[in-house]
């Protein structure tokens, strides 16, 4: 009786310390403009649950994620986009200097606002739509030093993870109905094999302050490439049409990046870039990427609104001609200038409307997107948005793989 | 008779209080906390009446003349997890972050302008800062006056940074506590603006603490009131514990 008594108060200790939050999500989508054989519309419904426990200097956070397609309970053309995921299940301690972290784990790295191309330590997830931010979880070990202003991390990646792509009616899917890819990845060595990054990150304190973060990673990239089993070799244009499974690759790299901040005034100027080395592959070369950004807000804009401009510029480049190129490896961010707005109305439901154009520079493409999002009572949230792509119509791109693309969409969200 | 009139005119010189006096005995009842730990609640009232409510954490550290701060957003629930960490300074801008959940991200931002709303209320970023006579010009003797029923010393000050959402703020300051009761805050068109009255203070360990600002925004009729509940001094906390690596915790 007293053993019970007793776990009885411990369990309610532990739940007592135990914040559970999340939210339900209702995502629909119409294609107004889409290739005639792929879905006009999707509609998902998503629940994420948060749970964290905190004592003292210990950490216990879980995070899962769930999501339901609608074509995938209705239609027998399954679009494979119902699924269950563990994003996160960490145990973090932190010490006064120090602190450890295990599990599987998101991180996010990065300053400019379009894309974040050093982000790569989590593989992006296919199975939903080209704008969305999810991230796949992934298993590894970190440690951390902490110095006034800074901080040294030796993150240890401990297993490469597979990323699975919805099927071909839905819109997002960029290859051709011919092609079977089911998320199959082929690793260079084990899929077991470490990849370390060892990351320096401060702020100066200076006059104009500068946020500045410096990565080295030896392990698998965060860049993949695919080859076909039949045949034996991609070859755009003159193998298309016979049925072909897709298998994606990862392979070993010396990578070393950078995600820096200066703030000038009411400026801020951003730089990411990045230089990989690869071990002799085949199919990759050496390349390098680079983003400049540059972001200003006008506070009081219209009455307390606020009005944020921004312009970033990006650059991908491979060094080794007879390897795969960046139409290749579908990298659509290659030689691209986008020019954002961000108008904040600054009231208490958080209203904000955010829109732009990408416009490359060598293929001929642009994308323009433009979103609303605000809070409805204490617990909802409404976002609407429209995206408008036009692909090269000279170059294989993978936007040219996308066709003309134009979406609607409306979430509505209830946070708890 | 001359004498004597000369040397009432020189006592009361003396008594008078320049407005500088007044805004650094007005700082220096506030000071010694050294750091706090403090639940808040911003209840946002519109012009029709209309309420919405925010709680949030805030934990502070006092330091000589530049304090640093972790507010942390509890409700609603969309924005819970939502971290903004500042460094304040005298003489060169703050360094503030924001750290949003749902993405992992810390954001720098660029601190200069401190004119923009805060979380869509009627405090701007300047409001909250702790109070700094430095950051201000004070001409001049206070003058005496009364506020409900209170004897206060009425001073203006201006800021001294081009990048104020204001031109000038007017203080009602107890003449007894030197605790500033309210405040007026002129716009750049030197228009009045916004009205602050301050309230509930309370000692703790000596110190007076804020306990309530309601600011009134006379252009548009809105009201944000901020209540500090369960506030605790002295905590020991230490400048290792404003780390930006607590954005991420």
């Amino acid at each position: 009786m007293r053993r019970l008594a007793l776990s009885l108060v411990a369990l309610s200790r532990l739940s007592a310390d135990i914040e559970l939050s999340g939210h339900f999500d209702l995502n629909t989508e119409a294609f107004p403009t889409r290739p005639d054989t792929k879905n006009k519309n999707a509609i998902t419904a998503t629940q994420t649950l948060e749970i964290n426990y905190e004592r003292d200097a210990l950490t216990l956070f879980s995070k899962l994620y769930a999501q339901e397609a609608y074509y995938d309970i209705t239609d027998d053309q399954q679009t494979e986009r119902t699924f269950a995921r563990v994003d996160e299940l960490y145990a973090k301690y932190d010490f006064d200097y120090d602190s450890i972290k295990v599990g599987k784990s998101i991180e996010f790295w990065g300053a400019l606002e379009l894309r974040n191309i050093v982000d790569g330590f989590n593989p992006t997830e296919l199975r939903n739509d080209l704008f969305s931010n999810d991230k796949l979880g992934v298993y590894n070990i970190a440690y951390s030093h902490y110095t006034d202003s800074g901080e040294l991390s030796l993150i240890t990646k401990v297993y490469e993870q597979e990323q699975k792509m919805a099927a071909y009616p839905y819109v997002y899917n960029f290859f051709p109905a011919f092609v079977n890819y089911d998320g199959t990845l082929k690793t260079e060595e084990s899929s077991y094999r470490p990849s370390f990054f060892l990351k320096y990150s401060g702020s100066t304190e200076t006059e104009y302050a500068l946020d500045y973060a410096i990565i080295y990673e030896n392990g698998y990239d965060s860049q993949r490439y695919f080859t076909t089993q039949t045949p034996s070799h991609l070859q755009p244009g003159v193998d298309f049409g016979k049925p072909t499974k897709f298998i994606q690759e990862a392979y070993i790299v010396n990578k070393i990046m950078t995600y820096d901040t200066l703030v000038v005034d009411t400026t801020l100027f951003k730089l990411e870039a990045l230089y990989a080395k690869v071990d002799d592959n085949a199919y990759v070369g050496d390349y390098s990427h680079i983003a400049l950004g540059v972001e200003h807000t006008l506070e009081n804009f219209y009455e307390s609104a606020a009005l944020g401009l921004i312009a970033e510029y990006y650059r991908y480049d491979t060094y080794e001609d007879d390897k795969y190129n960046d139409k290749q490896l579908f990298e659509t961010m290659q030689n691209d200038l986008f020019l954002g707005v961000r108008y904040s109305f600054n009231n208490e439901n958080d209203t904000s409307i955010v829109g732009g154009g990408i416009f490359d520079l060598e293929y001929d493409e642009q994308a323009y997107y433009l979103s609303y999002e605000s809070r409805v009572g204490e617990s909802f949230k409404v976002a609407f948005d429209y995206n408008l792509i036009i692909p090269s119509t000279t170059d294989l791109t993978a936007y040219a793989l996308l066709k003309k693309h134009q979406r609607l969409a409306l979430n509505i969200a209830y946070h708890f | 008779m001359k004498l004597l009139l000369t040397l009432f005119l020189s006592a009361s010189a003396l008594l008078a209080l320049s407005n500088e006096a007044v805004a650094l005995k007005s700082e220096a009842v506030m000071k010694g906390y050294k750091d706090s730990i403090a639940d808040m609640q911003m209840t946002l009232i519109n012009a029709a009446g209309q309420k919405k409510v925010r709680t949030m954490k805030m934990k502070v550290l006092e330091g000589e003349e530049e304090d640093k701060s972790l507010m942390e957003f509890l409700t609603p629930a969309d924005v819970r997890g939502t971290k903004f960490l500042s460094y304040e300074h005298v003489n060169k801008d703050d360094d503030q972050w924001l750290y949003l959940p749902a993405l992992k991200r810390v954001k720098r931002i660029a601190s200069k302008n401190k004119s923009g709303a805060f979380m869509g209320s009627e405090f701007s970023y300047e409001d909250l800062s702790a109070f700094n006579p430095k950051k201000y010009h004070y001409e001049g003797e206070a003058e005496e006056g009364e506020l409900n029923g209170k004897a206060v010393y009425i001073g203006s000050a201006t800021p001294l940074s081009k990048y104020s959402g204001y031109t000038k703020l007017v203080n009602y300051v107890d003449k007894e506590s030197f605790l500033i009761q309210k405040t007026e805050y002129f716009d750049r068109k030197k228009e009045l603006l916004k009205i602050a009255l301050f309230g509930e203070y309370k000692k703790l360990d000596g110190v007076y603490r804020i306990g309530k600002i309601e600011m009134k925004n006379i252009q548009n009729d809105k009201t944000t009131i901020l209540i500090w509940s369960n506030e605790k001094i002295k905590n020991g906390l230490k400048s290792r514990d404003f780390h930006k690596r607590y954005l991420k915790k």
